[in-house]
């Protein structure tokens, strides 16, 4: 029983030091990505192609100074950075990354924990995430800072409503809340005829997979979702007042959000660790690599919401559209068709 | 079993102490968060329960919708506005006391007479995990015996929600005067206007009055609020005749 427990945590640590590592990295890939999609070139002088920006930016940060405003209330100005930091990485604990192999004799499973409910697991935690802005904006005592804090809870709720209804669908034809389920089901191969299909949700739920993209963008407030942070209108929004490295927990909690968010995708919708050839994490982190690729790309190419089209846009439309896959999901369940 | 109990242990004092917080804290956001922190170690007991779905649900409902809306609104009150938290007069006090007292009781009632005579109900864990686990037991019940009770619930749901739309409609615009340029912004930090209570008349013109300008005719629009314009084409685009 306690071999199960060690081997989870084992795996555990691994994935928060890769995912950390890799939340380094994406901030030299965005840097890189948006530099030519801009006609720049990025950082170029910290070591080959800049790859030793993400540590510079990281001495920087650390060494600077950590104020707290004279107006500030003072113990929530401290928690609420780190409430951010830590809720983002633990999403991560229930996606699978791969089957079960045998180590040294022993059974280890390569993911954290499967929880059958895993999927609400990750809603619950960006549930819990806003806090940590709202709180930050709050505790600033700045105008400013409280109005990104006030567009973000609003965000975030009317936002989560669209991401936890866009995955009933998938719910609904897997059967399962729990990650590894749905992995599993998605690994199986459709025959229509000569023509071989992967079981993969993004064919069979394409309408919820777009509304998840957009929901999970707009609830990990990035562009053209990112209003809590709009700077020509909050001068930053609710990090206004935030310096040095509790600056920089934020920052990175978003990264870690984005990775996390794209790790679910590729779980739910592109058939997680499946793929054409040797199935494995690298398939996983290729897709991963796709929706990491088209968040930069949507900062590039789109312009910022305007706060009332972006509320507009969450109730008037997604939701609608949400509840419509609902029922056409439903019905095709419940007349047979969805299980072929 | 003994680490189980150590855990519960650990999670029902902090429990119990944020929960302290939330009566004793005298900034009411500081309450909020401590109404957080108990909510989110309930949901990890509920854990420890083999009750994963009803703590998921604890922290998304509750943590992250409820709270977060009651949070929004602390802090677009003014802190002077709210009603002093620990004051009151004190007959208040004795009654609150008494009313707090009376309800503690009712629940230790209902837990003592749960637990000593009530029966334990049909679904045993080997039953749930039968169904395929606690997710789909608590669905089958729900949407198989249940579905009269739940659509109940989501009429009911609905019919505040359209009473809070309507309350919320204001019946007679009265402008202040310091909102009346203030025509098509959302204002989220300025909850009173920029403090100026009095209103002012804007002077009515006899209707259908029009004025002459350069490239013709148009219907002067005399408009008290934003809400006045939006059913009336942008200027230069209409004219009269």
């Amino acid at each position: 029983m306690y071999e199960h427990l060690i081997s989870s945590y084992i795996v555990g640590f691994i994935v928060l030091n890769v995912l950390l590592g890799l939340m380094a990295y994406m901030t030299w890939f965005e840097r890189k990505v948006l530099a030519r999609l801009q006609d720049r070139l990025g950082p170029t002088r910290t070591g080959p192609f800049g790859l030793l920006q993400p540590l510079a930016d990281g001495v920087k940060l650390l060494s600077k100074e950590d104020i707290i405003p004279a107006n500030a209330d003072r113990l929530i100005f401290l928690v609420a950075p780190v409430v951010s930091f830590v809720l983002a990485p633990l999403g991560a604990a229930v996606i699978p990354f791969g089957n079960s192999i045998t180590l040294f004799g022993y059974n280890v499973n390569l993911y954290v924990t499967d929880i059958n409910v895993a999927a609400l697991y990750i809603l619950a935690l960006g549930s819990m995430g806003v806090y940590g802005i709202i709180l930050g904006g709050y505790a600033s005592g700045n105008r400013y800072s409280l109005l990104g804090a006030l567009r973000s809870a609003a965000q975030v709720v009317s936002y989560e409503v669209v991401l936890g209804l866009s995955l009933i669908g998938v719910f609904i034809l897997s059967g399962s809340l729990s990650l590894v389920d749905i992995v599993n089901e998605q690994s199986r191969t459709l025959n229509f005829g000569a023509l071989q299909v992967p079981n993969w949700y993004i064919l069979s739920q394409p309408l919820a997979f777009g509304l998840f993209l957009v929901a999970a963008v707009a609830e990990t407030n990035r562009s053209p979702f990112d209003l809590p942070e709009a700077e020509t209108e909050l001068i930053g929004g609710f990090h206004t007042e935030y310096s040095g490295f509790r600056f920089s927990f934020f920052f990175l909690a978003e990264y870690i959000n984005m990775i996390v968010v794209s790790l679910l995708a590729a779980t739910l919708f592109l058939g997680g660790i499946d793929g054409p050839i040797a199935a494995g994490v690298w398939w996983l982190v290729v897709k991963a690599l796709i929706f990491l690729f088209f968040y930069v790309w949507l900062r590039a190419t789109l312009p910022r919401f305007r706060y009332d089209q972006l509320m507009g846009l969450a109730w008037k439309v997604l939701l609608p559209l949400v509840f419509l896959n609902i029922v056409l999901t439903g019905l095709i369940r419940l007349f047979g068709i969805g299980a072929i | 079993m003994s680490a189980q109990v150590l855990v519960f242990d650990i999670l029902s004092v902090i429990a119990v102490l944020a929960a302290l917080g939330v009566v004793l804290a005298r900034n009411p956001v500081h309450s909020a968060v401590s109404l957080a922190l108990t909510f989110v170690n309930l949901a990890a007991i509920y854990i420890i329960l083999r009750a994963e779905f009803l703590a998921v649900v604890q922290v998304i409902v509750y943590t992250g919708a409820i709270l977060v809306l009651v949070l929004f609104v602390i802090m677009l009150v003014h802190q002077e506005d709210l009603p002093e938290f620990h004051g009151g007069q004190p007959l208040q006090r004795v009654f609150g006391f008494l009313v707090g007292l009376a309800l503690l009781g009712e629940v230790a009632a209902a837990i003592l007479t749960r637990t000593a005579v009530g029966q334990i109900g049909p679904w045993t864990p080997q039953q749930g995990a039968a169904a395929g686990g606690n997710v789909q037991a608590l669905g089958e019940v729900l949407y198989s015996g249940d579905v009269l009770p739940i659509q109940a619930t989501a009429i009911v749901l609905l019919v505040a929600t359209i009473g809070a739309l309507v309350l919320a409609r204001p019946d007679v615009v009265v402008v202040p005067a310091g909102m009346a340029r203030q025509v098509l912004t959302i204002s989220l930090g300025h909850p009173r206007g920029d403090g100026e209570e009095e209103t002012f008349e804007i002077p009515m013109l006899p209707a259908g009055t029009t004025t002459k300008v350069e490239a013709g005719e148009r219907e002067l629009v005399m408009a008290k609020s934003g809400d006045e314009f939006t059913d009336k084409p942008a200027w230069g685009e209409h004219r009269t005749r």
